[in-house]
């Protein structure tokens, strides 16, 4: 490639520009004007959304590899290139991030705390997860990666609830611990590849030495794996998720997350296959015991928020099943469970935000047969359970179902205990809405209105993404696949 | 005759000492007027320092070298004296009779401290290193609460001339192996003998007088309770121009073992990593907002010397602009101190409570300063960062970086401790108003600029870096 490509209107980059924009017009609007605030956000999430729907529908099925790649050379010395591209796996990433951001967005609008420096960092915060995913150089994943880390820290301290600065502090020093792995393991890469480069595809191609690969594979495991909550470097995960308010819950876990396992599968996988081989059986022990520890903890939990955060560790545990797996169905329905995962994850958060405005409590047993107060607002969540559980006919399903087809046939005992742990979170996410939906009525939320259509609305959307991809598996599968082929056909 | 040419910011200054030599001995002038004169001529003495910036050659018996690595560190020490000069319109810690030797004091320091960067023989190092001393042994107990903070004074002092001392006894041992005092000499008969003990002990010897104005792990000791008892000021001048000069040094002369001896670099990674986690560990604990900021600095000479150390030229480009980033950086930070608490009083942090409110330009300013010493991108600090532990890599020390970065995420917690007073906490009683006149905003709207800029489009500065790095002899 020529130190300079593109031939094309520069969508990843307008796409980019959408939040640094939306960032910058809210800084000039006076703090004064909250609903302006609040309609600019949401424009510059929506326009966000439209560009990212139109480039999912303008990507080439047949052509596949790397498409609309703008190529700049940034510091020449170090060989840092601004280059953003996308394939099958980013291009469903960055569809999730801009539908969590508008919907999240949208779930705010009753804000009233400083509501101009709110959606301020929520721009910043998300310019960071659009920035690591189009992101193909090694330098640049680095810092959008960091510039994503950061807000979440005033976001959760400021506007969050229950032990929210010890959840923000310990989930910005976890995080940050992780890119402290995560930095000297590309900067490693690059002095090995001679410090010339950063391009992650350059690099791809040198073919590091088998130690080169094992050590930076498991600094990006380690690194990129405390942000995909994998078990035992999950615990910043529950306390965060809990502390946040909604749309950051929704943000976080719905698209952060993701950045994790997204990372692990970029940078680790690709750039160090043998490492992968290496490390694989770790990779799929670990991701195990997250399933089943995150679906029994979940078990035991009285709090919405906690149940939801232990159910994310026991999915995301599923990811990490899938990615170490090194099949193409693995592979395939790890990408695609990151993507049901984040749009269910965003529901089930939107889901309990109503109700915990409402009813200031997200505690299991004080809550009870909500369904009849607010059956609308009970039916997200309760959409989202089934999700969670994997029924068929939502997006989950068929993720869940290529990573234990190809688990248990990699790793037979693993993939059956995974299973097992599935059994035992339909059994928790059962329990939970028994008790909170359905159930003896609380009188004390007898009089709770039910969410207003306004409000339902991006509630709605997340529950039509997550059928509509359930009845069409395909559509993104096909996405998917158009990038693991290649990939695994190369390990 | 034209050598003189190459002589000029340093003229400059001497010139501009002599003006406020000319008011200290006035007492009519007021402070008013003084200052806006010291504005003029700082400002003036940082056009005439730009202007020299591609100046070369020998002067004053070879004793003295121009170029293009002097050249960029008397740029950024006129740059640092000038931005403190500047917010020094409300001088309140030091008594209105001493303003005028305040900067007299300012400006013969930073003639000093210019000609040691350029000094190109060890007795010129020395003679220049003690001018600039002097100077600051003098403003530290300048302060107006001189019987609270008198211990102050005389610990800096007695600490700085043992460093001298050593310093000395370090060069005769170097000029006892080397038989010469000439740097270009040096560098060319040290690394063949650095494997005699008496080489090493001088060099390291030498050194110590450097680590001790950088404030390097063991040699930090002054710097808290030097940064707490001297004015808000003279702290400012102390934690940013002054460092500017120790880091130069330090570059210059850990480069004269040329890398060849692995015991030498081995205590320099030594020092290096218990700078790092002694400055880092030790912040955590502090309430005082200049006294975090002295331990923070305890850190930062340990991350600048993982470039240093590295003895290369990336290593000496990466240490040039890390000093430069920290520069701002750390200047950002003591400019909201000053503001904050601009009767004088030493910064708690816990005053700090609600800035967002009180001034958020402020709260801004010092919150992007703050990220950038904590490394976070996109600021100059990440970047600075970013190359100091890359050109260590390429000379393959992995685990000093990973100590590096584990560092960096013990000090993200007190700096975030300090935003978090700036922005979440609600005053315990209502503090006084900041007052930000113009010249603060714009000075903080080009510091902010700046440390993003910089942080984002490092490419000519890093460019500009490597050329100086190439210019060490």
């Amino acid at each position: 490639m020529t130190s300079m490509e593109m031939a094309h209107f520069p969508i990843l980059s307008t796409i980019l520009l959408s939040t640094v924009l939306g960032l910058l017009v809210i800084l000039f609007i006076p703090a004064d004007r909250p609903k302006l605030i609040k309609q600019v956000s949401l424009g510059f999430a929506g326009l966000g959304l439209v560009l990212c729907l139109w480039l999912y529908q303008a990507y080439d099925l047949q052509k596949g590899g790397l498409q609309f790649v703008e190529r700049f050379l940034w510091v020449e010395s170090l060989g840092i290139y601004y280059f953003n591209a996308v394939d099958g796996i980013n291009l469903p990433m960055l569809l999730l991030t801009a539908v969590v951001l508008f919907t999240g967005v949208w779930t705010m609008w009753d804000l009233e705390l400083r509501v101009k420096e709110f959606f301020a960092l929520v721009f910043l915060l998300v310019a960071g997860v659009y920035g690591v995913f189009m992101s193909m150089d090694l330098f640049w994943i680095f810092v959008w990666y960091d510039v994503s880390l950061f807000p979440m820290y005033p976001l959760i301290a400021i506007w969050g609830s229950t032990r929210k600065e010890y959840g923000a502090m310990k989930l910005t020093l976890y995080l940050l611990a992780g890119s402290a792995l995560i930095l000297p393991g590309i900067l490693y890469l690059w002095a090995q590849a001679g410090g010339v480069t950063f391009d992650l595809f350059e690099l791809q191609k040198i073919g590091f030495s088998p130690f080169a690969q094992k050590l930076a594979f498991i600094f990006f495991y380690i690194g990129f794996g405390i942000l995909a909550a994998v078990w035992p470097l999950h615990t910043w995960s529950p306390v965060g998720h809990v502390a946040a308010p909604t749309a950051v819950s929704m943000i976080h876990a719905g698209v952060l997350m993701k950045l994790g396992a997204y990372g692990i599968l970029r940078l680790g996988m690709t750039l160090c296959p043998e490492g992968l081989a290496y490390w694989a059986d770790l990779m799929a022990l670990l991701g195990t015991v997250g399933i089943v520890y995150g679906a029994f903890v979940g078990l035991a939990q009285t709090d919405l928020k906690y149940v939801i955060g232990y159910s994310s560790v026991s999915h995301m545990g599923m990811v990490g099943l899938g990615l170490s797996t090194m099949t193409v169905n693995g592979i395939n329905g790890a990408v695609f469970q990151m993507f049901a995962h984040g749009v269910m994850t965003a529901l089930f958060f939107s889901a309990v935000g109503y109700i915990y405005d409402r009813t200031h409590t997200k505690m299991i047993p004080d809550l009870g047969g909500l369904s009849r107060t607010m059956p609308v607002a009970s039916a997200f969540f309760i959409v989202a359970a089934f999700s969670g559980i994997g029924v068929p006919c939502m997006a989950s399903f068929w993720a869940e179902l290529l990573v234990f087809l190809s688990a248990v046939k990699t790793y037979p005992v693993r993939g059956i205990l995974a299973v097992f742990g599935l059994v035992v979170s339909a059994l928790f996410m059962l329990r939970v809405v028994q008790r909170t939906f359905y159930g003896e009525r609380n009188e004390r939320w007898a009089h709770i209105p039910d969410v207003p259509l306004f409000l339902a609305t991006p509630r709605i959307i997340l529950v039509s993404i997550i059928i509509f991809f359930g009845i069409f598996p395909k559509l993104m599968l096909d996405v998917i696949q158009s990038a693991v082929i290649p990939f695994v056909g190369s390990l | 005759m034209m050598k003189w040419v190459l002589f000029i910011p340093e003229l400059y200054y001497l010139l501009m000492a002599v003006v406020f030599f000319a008011c200290s001995l006035s007492r009519r002038l007021q402070s008013g007027v003084l200052y806006r004169w010291a504005v003029i001529l700082a400002g003036g003495g940082l056009l005439a320092t730009v202007l020299a910036v591609n100046q070369n050659g020998f002067i004053f018996f070879d004793c003295y070298r121009v170029d293009l690595y002097s050249q960029l560190f008397k740029i950024l020490l006129a740059l640092g004296t000038f931005w403190v000069i500047f917010s020094c319109s409300e001088l309140q810690g030091i008594d209105s009779r001493y303003h005028a030797e305040f900067f007299l004091l300012t400006t013969v320091c930073t003639l000093g401290m210019m000609m040691l960067v350029s000094a190109n023989e060890l007795l010129t190092v020395y003679v220049s290193i003690e001018l600039s001393s002097y100077s600051l042994y003098l403003l530290v107990p300048m302060r107006k609460q001189t019987e609270i903070y008198v211990e102050t004074g005389i610990k800096y002092f007695m600490i700085g001339v043992t460093a001298s001392a050593f310093m000395l006894f370090g060069i005769s041992f170097i000029f006892g192996v080397a038989h010469t005092t000439y740097v270009p000499d040096l560098v060319k008969t040290l690394p063949s003998l650095i494997k005699e003990p008496a080489a090493i002990i001088g060099l390291v010897l030498t050194l110590c007088g450097f680590f001790f104005k950088q404030a390097l792990f063991p040699f930090h000791s002054w710097a808290p309770d030097v940064y707490m008892g001297a004015a808000n000021q003279v702290t400012t001048y102390i934690a940013t121009a002054s460092k500017m000069a120790a880091a130069a040094m330090v570059i210059r002369f850990v480069n004269l073992s040329g890398g060849e001896s692995p015991l030498f670099t081995q205590v320099l990674v030594g020092l290096a990593v218990l700078s790092m986690t002694f400055g880092n560990l030790v912040a955590i604990i502090q309430k005082d907002l200049k006294r975090l900021l002295a331990y923070s600095s305890i850190a930062h000479a340990g991350y600048m010397m993982i470039g240093i150390l590295t003895m290369s030229e990336h290593g000496v480009a990466s240490a040039i602009y890390y000093s430069a980033a920290y520069l701002v950086m750390n200047f950002a930070c003591f400019m909201v101190i000053m503001k904050v608490a601009d009767d004088g009083r030493n910064l708690q942090i816990k005053e700090l409570a609600g800035l967002h409110k009180r001034s958020p330009l402020l709260a801004m300013t010092l919150m992007l300063g703050l990220f950038g010493l904590a490394g976070i991108p996109p600021t100059v600090g990440f970047t600075g960062k970013f190359l100091v532990f890359a050109a260590a890599l390429r000379k393959g020390y992995l685990i000093l970086v990973i100590i590096g970065m584990i560092n960096a995420t013990i000090s993200l917690y007190y700096y975030l401790i300090v935003i978090k007073a700036a922005y979440l906490l609600e005053p315990e009683r209502p503090y006084p108003d900041v007052r930000v006149d113009t010249w603060t905003r714009a000075l903080s709207y080009g510091l902010i600029v700046l440390m993003i800029y910089l942080g984002v489009f490092p490419d000519q500065f890093v460019a500009l870096t490597e050329a100086a790095a190439r210019s060490l002899p």
